[in-house]
């Protein structure tokens, strides 16, 4: 592992030649020697690149042969099953785009496929980037993007998946239009604006249309051009180890070797999507048949990125509607619809504020937190997971209900308690999880690792020899602040405002006594590794020492 | 054992341990656990040793009888008024008859639980017999008869005396099979009929669905065009019935051959069908599927790191 590269000999010869025109010497070697740590979590972002570059080659294709109106048509064609049936433009062009246009069903295939694995990617992306403390300064833009790129990935498949007008994207245009009309006193107006008049009317495929190919592609092809110019100039973070500071990168260089590997990852991708939309039918429209508005199914859902909006809607009880001045404010829909994925999305943006708010922590980090040594963060990032996950699997209760012959009542019930219940559990045990993880830490950086060897002393007692970790091991473990509370100032307001009575500055007022109270809930269980020095723990050299294990771990 | 040795303390260790302590158990049940095509089996078989060989063409009043005292009466009554346990048949008509005992579900084996459908416990002629006893002692002409239009079971190899007899009633079956589906030919009115009154319980593909108070509303790709004609007319259980004036004859012959056709349709998008579940089993699928193979490959190729890195 070194942090420089000599290219090859062929390479440089090149390379010369080029500058001595281009003179590009300069900046093409700062970015070719551009060095990507070594990690697989850092590729989770590829992922999404590569499935977006995907989507939009496939996309276009898609376009020439997509005929985006809801005209009346009877289906003549290929289809023997639908001939003579009435349907939109719509629909009857992405039945031929599947039976008469070449390569055209796998094409579709592969569209959805991708967009099902673009969201999925963008989600596990996200969570690295959560987990690890990536957001912090100075990558918070970078967050406040990733979380624009999210949302609008999501419109963009529903919007998608309401292209062919057949019977799913009809059922979802219509729970749309529903969330829509709950908005109180603008509802209407909106639902009227966007499709033109009633529900369907005429006009709402072209402008999903024109969202879905044009605005929504445009302005996601420049915040993730946007995203990585601000990658390439910040650079990754990196996982603590040896060698590797706030102030150096360790990792393959951007050329030959990271490039290498991101071409050949992009092709397994992509061989992965292909494969799928070659053996796994998805989303077939020509099975589900065009959206008529009198057709009610169960059994149908929404793609799975925006199965969480469905659960929750599923799931909310209907007792809080209410009327007021002869208007009904459907509680019932506004607040699952609009007001959880707000608070989702929401607390997504605001979340690296809130913490740096909460820390008084406002240096820039480059090197990655390991999840444990942030206790707090991971359990909240752990009870999102936990909340989303249950909303995500109450959008397929009717599926689950009756794969597993259970009362459909029933799995309401559950996930209604396990919606509040599930996040409280998820972080309680995330984050004791995190803390026997430090404790275990601190023991192996003091005392070695437990070798499995068993020695019996000359007085007879056995002990387990302890061996001394690698010193890369000892790097990582050491990355953890000796002390965890970094606002100094914050800490000396509360400790002087509880020995002496006398409020410190910043913890005046309750914004600050707030903030004060936050700050200690952050940090107040971390294990401190202060004084904690690598191997000096006595069971490295001699006997067990019980009581002062028990000693230590009693002591904070 | 010593290539165990080596690696039991490798971090991966503990979940390669999970996985296939997971697997074993999978199989194990599998073995283990009883099937329900196993335990029905028995009950044909057990049915079958007093079985007559099929062709006979008169009715058999006395086996039909022998069959209601036996199975039938000591849950709804000799004369059919039903009891504590269930309910009062005399009105249900031949065609409930028919639909019941032809789908498995009665003889009930439980009275307090919906009764999925399961091998019928006799043959076709003693239904017809017990379908002649109710006829002509319990229903008396009340409730809809058996309609005999839309064609019923397949014929069974067992029941035929030889190959050729088989044979011939097959092709015949197939024939009116045929005609009755291909005489429809409206598939837009099918599919509407279908999609405005059916698929909200057994959903778009047929495939069933959930319904409240542990009920569901079974999958309806086994029932044959008669179940489905029967099942419209009596409306089994939770179902709704939905009379020849509500649905005209017409009408439940283009909805059942919509039902027959989209059951029969290949699926052209990929071998893998996914039950045509649908979305769910998509995202479980990209998930579980492509975006992990996918990170295993990101895993693989960032681990090995080469000296001149
Ligand atoms: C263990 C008790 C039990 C036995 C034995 C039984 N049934 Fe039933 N039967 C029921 C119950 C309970 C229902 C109501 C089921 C429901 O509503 O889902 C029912 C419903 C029916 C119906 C439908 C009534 C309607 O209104 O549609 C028919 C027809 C019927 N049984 C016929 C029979 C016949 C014929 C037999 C003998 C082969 C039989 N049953 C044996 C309990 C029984
Ligand atoms: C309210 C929901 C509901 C609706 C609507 C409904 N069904 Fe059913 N259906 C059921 C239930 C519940 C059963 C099972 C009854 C039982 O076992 O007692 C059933 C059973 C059936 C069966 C028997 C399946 C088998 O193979 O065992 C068929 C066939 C069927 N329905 C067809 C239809 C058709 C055709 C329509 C539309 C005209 C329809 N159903 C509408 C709830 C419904
Ligand atoms: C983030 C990117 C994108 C996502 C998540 C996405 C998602 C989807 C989805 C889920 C569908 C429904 C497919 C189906 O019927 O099975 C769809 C349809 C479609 N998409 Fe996209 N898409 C994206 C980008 C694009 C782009 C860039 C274009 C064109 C330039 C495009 C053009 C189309 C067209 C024409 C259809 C309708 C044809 C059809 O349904 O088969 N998409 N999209």
């Amino acid at each position: 592992m070194s942090t420089t590269t000599q290219a090859p000999k062929a390479l440089r010869g090149v390379g010369n030649w080029i500058d001595d025109r281009f003179h590009l010497a300069k900046t093409g070697e700062k970015n070719l020697r551009k060095v990507f740590p070594n990690h697989w979590s850092f590729m989770l972002g590829e992922i999404a690149l590569y499935s977006f570059i995907i989507l939009l080659v496939t996309g276009v294709f898609l376009t020439l042969w997509f005929n985006p109106s809801m005209a009346h048509t009877t289906y003549e064609g290929s289809y023997q099953r639908l001939n003579g049936v009435e349907m939109s433009e719509a629909y009857a062009s992405t039945l031929r785009i599947d039976f008469d246009v070449r390569g055209g069903f796998l094409v579709r295939q592969i569209h959805h496929w991708a967009a099902l694995i673009f969201v999925a990617s963008l989600v596990v992306h996200m969570l690295r980037v959560f987990f690890t403390g990536a957001f912090r300064k100075p990558r918070e833009i970078n967050w406040l993007i990733g979380v624009g790129i999210f949302t609008l990935a999501m419109l963009e498949g529903l919007f998608g998946y309401s292209l062919p007008d057949d019977l799913p994207s009809g059922m979802g245009v219509r729970i749309l239009q529903g969330v829509m009309l709950s908005l109180p006193v603008i509802g209407t107006y909106v639902s009227m604006f966007l499709f033109g008049g009633e529900f369907p009317g005429e006009d709402i495929i072209p402008r999903l249309y024109m969202l879905h190919i044009l605005l929504i592609p445009g302005i996601l092809l420049a915040l993730i051009v946007a995203h990585f110019m601000i990658l390439w100039h910040q650079k990754h973070t990196q996982y603590p180890g040896t060698g590797r500071s706030e102030k150096k990168v360790v990792g393959t260089p951007m050329f030959p070797g990271f490039a290498i590997k991101a071409g050949g990852f992009f092709f397994f991708v992509f061989a992965v999507i292909v494969a799928l939309s070659a053996f796994v039918q998805i989303n077939p429209i020509h099975l589900f048949g065009p959206f008529t508005p009198t057709a009610i199914t169960s059994g149908l859902q929404p793609d799975w990125y925006m199965g969480f909006m469905e659960g929750s809607l599923r799931i909310f009880p209907n007792w809080l509607d209410f009327q007021i001045f002869g208007y009904a404010v459907p509680i019932g829909v506004l607040v699952p619809g609009l007001v959880i994925p707000g608070l989702i999305f929401g607390g997504l943006a605001a979340w690296p504020f809130l913490e740096q708010w909460i820390t008084g922590d406002k240096r820039a980090h480059n090197v990655a937190d390991r999840p444990r040594n942030a206790p707090v963060r991971t359990a909240v990032g752990v009870a999102g997971v936990v909340f989303y996950g249950i909303l995500w699997l109450a959008g397929a209760n009717d599926i689950l209900s009756h794969t597993f012959s259970i009362s459909l009542y029933w799995t309401t019930y559950f996930f209604r308690v396990a919606a509040i219940a599930g996040p409280i559990i998820g972080f309680i045990v995330a984050k004791r999880i995190c803390l026997g993880l430090q404790r275990r830490d601190r023991e192996t950086l003091e005392h070695g690792y437990e070798s499995g060897t068993i020695q019996q002393l000359p007085s007879g007692e056995f002990i387990e020899v302890h061996k001394e970790s690698s010193q890369e091991t000892v790097h990582v473990l050491e990355s953890k602040a000796a002390v965890d509370r970094i606002d100094d100032e914050a800490i000396a307001s509360v400790e002087e405002s509880e020995s002496d009575g006398v409020e410190a500055p910043a913890a005046r007022g309750l914004k600050g006594k707030l903030r004060a109270k936050l700050a200690h809930w952050y940090t107040k269980d971390n294990v401190s590794f202060e004084g904690v020095e690598a191997h000096t723990g006595h069971h490295l050299h001699h006997g067990a020492g019980h009581e002062e294990h028990e000693e230590m771990a009693g002591s904070h | 054992m010593k290539w165990i040795t080596a690696r039991r303390r490798h971090p991966l260790a503990g979940y390669v341990v999970v996985l296939l302590a997971l697997a074993v158990f999978g199989v194990g049940y599998a073995l283990v656990a009883p099937s329900a095509d196993r335990a029905e089996a028995q009950v044909m078989a057990a049915a079958q040793t007093g079985a007559e060989p099929a062709g006979g063409e008169t009715v058999d009043i006395a086996q039909g009888r022998d069959i209601w005292e036996r199975s039938c009466a000591s849950c709804h009554g000799l004369n059919g008024a039903g009891s504590d346990n269930a309910p009062d048949i005399t009105g249900a008509g031949g065609a409930a008859v028919d639909f019941q005992v032809s789908t498995g579900r009665m003889p009930s084996s439980n009275p307090d639980a919906q009764m999925p459908r399961k091998e019928p416990a006799w043959d076709r002629e003693e239904i017809d017999n017990l379908i002649a006893y109710y006829e002509q002692e319990i229903g008396q002409g009340a409730g809809p008869a058996v309609p005999e239009e839309p064609p019923g079971d397949e014929p069974v190899r067992s029941d035929y005396e030889d190959e050729d007899a088989y044979e011939e009633a097959k092709a015949s079956y197939d024939e009116a099979y045929d005609a009755y589906i291909n005489g429809a030919s409206d598939t837009q009115a099918g599919m509407q009929l279908y999609l405005a009154n059916c698929a909200h319980c057994h959903s778009w593909s047929g495939a069933g669905g959930g319904l409240t108070g542990g009920h569901w509303a079974p999958q309806i790709t086994d029932a044959t065009p008669r179940q489905l004609y029967e099942a419209m007319l009596t409306g089994p259980g939770q179902m709704p019935v939905f009379t020849e004036g509500t649905v005209t004859p017409d009408d439940k012959q283009e909805l059942i051959s919509y039902v027959k056709t989209l059951q029969a349709e290949p699926n052209a998008g990929g071998i893998f069908d996914l039950n045509r579940v649908g979305q769910v089993a998509e995202g479980f699928i990209a998930w579980t599927v492509g975006l992990t193979l996918i990170i295993a490959c990101a895993i693989w190729i960032t681990a090995k790191q080469r000296a001149h890195d």
